[in-house]
């Protein structure tokens, strides 16, 4: 998987952003894409995926965390708990949670 | 804020601490001491000086600390206080290595500091005597009232009385763990070397499914070593296994098949804790040690409040887009005291903890919950005191029972127990302790 999809996410998001704002219907805070999904990797990865745990997440691209969590989908890392989890989430899901954690530094 | 009340209240809550002594040596304690790292990204948030909402968390366990946290990290200025009876948590999991001295009580303890200085949330310590989960207001003993717009009660669990039980440490729970995890520590320890302990496990909604069937493994595994002649009787009040059952069943049958007796449908009906018997519908079992875990529900200060509206009046029901009750919608009831499809465990609670502050921090901010939050449960058992299995489930919300869903694909356990799946585990009990309180 290419950066396309999660770039042309962020794009649609701040779209719908600006015209959340102009429309005066939502105020100041606007929630990032993703964060809730991504918080389930926080439990094992440390908050926002910083540590201490296993792998830190943080600082990983959108394109590289996505492929990573599609190999654990597939069984091809093996049958373990990663492989589990993974399997739990829709393609959809793992490109959000994996584009919110990409800012994560 | 009461300050001469806090005062007290900061008092009297580290004398019981004080109580709490380490035990055993052989402790093999994940939590090294770790440096303080200022400078590792997480900004310090203070308090908002003008506070665009206000929250009261009620329970600082998983659930409680973890809402606290992430409504001061998501949430825009909302004032967060939280409250407690005790100064620190005592962690349930991890717990029964208590009993085999594979940990200390200490190891297991977790303070609020760190959500006090990092995330500026407010602690009050106290015992809460009334909830009002309309007015949104919580009355601590001594009078103290505190008000806000937005409850959040994360109570944790009550046990039910049981008939005769008026020694409740001749037959301790440990299930909430604390001074009757030590307790019943030292029990195993004082037993017979050809001893017989019981463990009675409730039935269910209990805190922690597979809790009572690693406990026995745990029990089994150290009576091998230390024990050798000693028994194990489990008594079920449930027809089976209620959770990882090709594991267990195996571990109670083949691995430990020479030191536990698995007695399903036994319900106990009262106890006569002089002479430790367990009177049940499958007769009297005296035990030299008995783990007694009575059947369970939410607190008290919740039926009082008249938020336990599911489970036969044992739970809150709860919208579980955002843990509003069905009952008070401004209070929310999360972790193990709400009734819904999810486990009543420590890891779920943390992320049920979070799908509660993400929507009230957007409903704060004038919009709505997330209409698709998902959930997971995952966990480890120790099957002997070296080597785990894991367990795992994920839930999405499914609009159609407007309930969370487990996702069959990501529904299962480990094939067996190993000791690299041990190691796991004290890498994820770290990880979950530090999200919730770090």
């Amino acid at each position: 998987m290419s950066h396309l999809p999660a770039h042309r996410r962020t794009h649609v998001l701040a779209a719908f952003m600006l015209g959340a704002m102009l429309a005066g219907g939502v105020s100041a805070q606007v929630v990032p894409e993703g964060r809730l999904l991504a918080s389930n990797c926080f439990q094992c990865h440390g908050t926002n995926g910083k540590g201490p745990g296993f792998d830190k997440l943080a600082g990983k691209s959108a394109s590289e965390l996505y492929k990573e969590l599609l190999e654990f989908r597939s069984g091809k890392e093996g049958k373990g708990i990663m492989a589990a989890h993974a399997m739990g989430y829709s393609d959809a899901q793992l490109r959000a949670l994996s584009t919110y954690l990409s800012t994560q530094r | 804020m009461d300050r001469r009340h806090l005062l007290r209240a900061l008092a009297g809550a580290t004398a019981a601490t004080a109580a709490l002594s380490p035990l055993l040596a052989l402790a093999d304690d994940d939590r090294k001491p770790r440096k303080k790292k200022p400078g590792d990204g997480t900004p310090v948030l203070p308090p908002p000086a003008s506070p665009k909402a206000r929250v009261i968390v009620l329970g600082g366990g998983m659930a409680g600390a973890t809402v606290a946290k992430y409504l001061r990290l998501w949430g825009d200025a909302i004032d967060v206080t939280l409250v407690d009876r005790s100064l620190t948590y005592t962690s349930c999991i991890m717990s029964s290595m208590v009993l085999t001295g594979q940990r200390t009580m200490s190891s297991l303890a977790f303070g609020y500091d760190t959500l006090r200085s990092r995330y500026g949330v407010r602690t009050v310590f106290g015992e809460v005597v009334a909830v009002d989960p309309v007015a949104c207001r919580v009355t601590l003993q001594g009078g103290t009232v505190l008000q806000a717009d937005r409850l959040v009660l994360a109570p944790g669990i009550a046990f039910d009385e049981v008939p005769g039980l008026t020694q409740p440490d001749a037959m301790p729970h440990a299930w909430k763990a604390g001074p009757q995890t030590s307790l019943l520590a030292s029990q195993l320890a004082a037993m017979p070397a050809n001893g017989l302990a019981v463990l009675t496990i409730p039935a269910v909604p209990y805190r922690c499914p597979p809790g009572p069937y690693e406990r026995a493994c745990l029990i089994a595994d150290w009576m091998r070593v230390r024990k050798p002649q000693a028994k194990l009787i489990v008594l079920d009040a449930n027809a089976d296994f209620v959770a990882e059952k090709d594991n267990f069943s195996r571990a109670f049958f083949d691995l430990h098949g020479q030191v536990i007796e698995y007695r399903t449908n036994v319900v106990v009906d009262s106890v006569d804790p002089t002479s430790r018997t367990l009177f049940t519908n499958g007769g009297a079992v005296r035990g030299d040690v008995v783990n007694l875990i009575p059947r369970q529900r939410a607190p008290q200060l919740l039926a009082d409040a008249g938020l336990l509206n599911a489970t036969g009046g044992r739970f809150a029901a709860v919208d579980v887009l955002s843990y509003a009750s069905t009952a008070a919608p401004h209070a929310h009831v999360i972790g193990d005291a709400s009734a819904t499809t999810q486990p009543k465990a420590g890891h779920i609670a943390n992320q049920e903890a979070k799908v509660c502050a993400d929507a009230l921090a957007r409903i704060f901010a004038g919009g709505s919950p997330d209409p698709a939050p998902v959930t997971n449960s995952a966990c480890y058992s120790t099957i002997t005191m070296s080597k785990a299995s894991w367990l795992h489930a994920m839930f999405q919300y499914d609009s159609a029972s407007a309930s969370m869903k487990a996702a069959p694909a990501a529904t299962t356990a480990s094939a067996g127990w190993n000791g690299d799946h041990f190691e796991d585990m004290g890498t994820w009990f770290r990880a979950l302790m530090a999200d919730s309180f770090a």
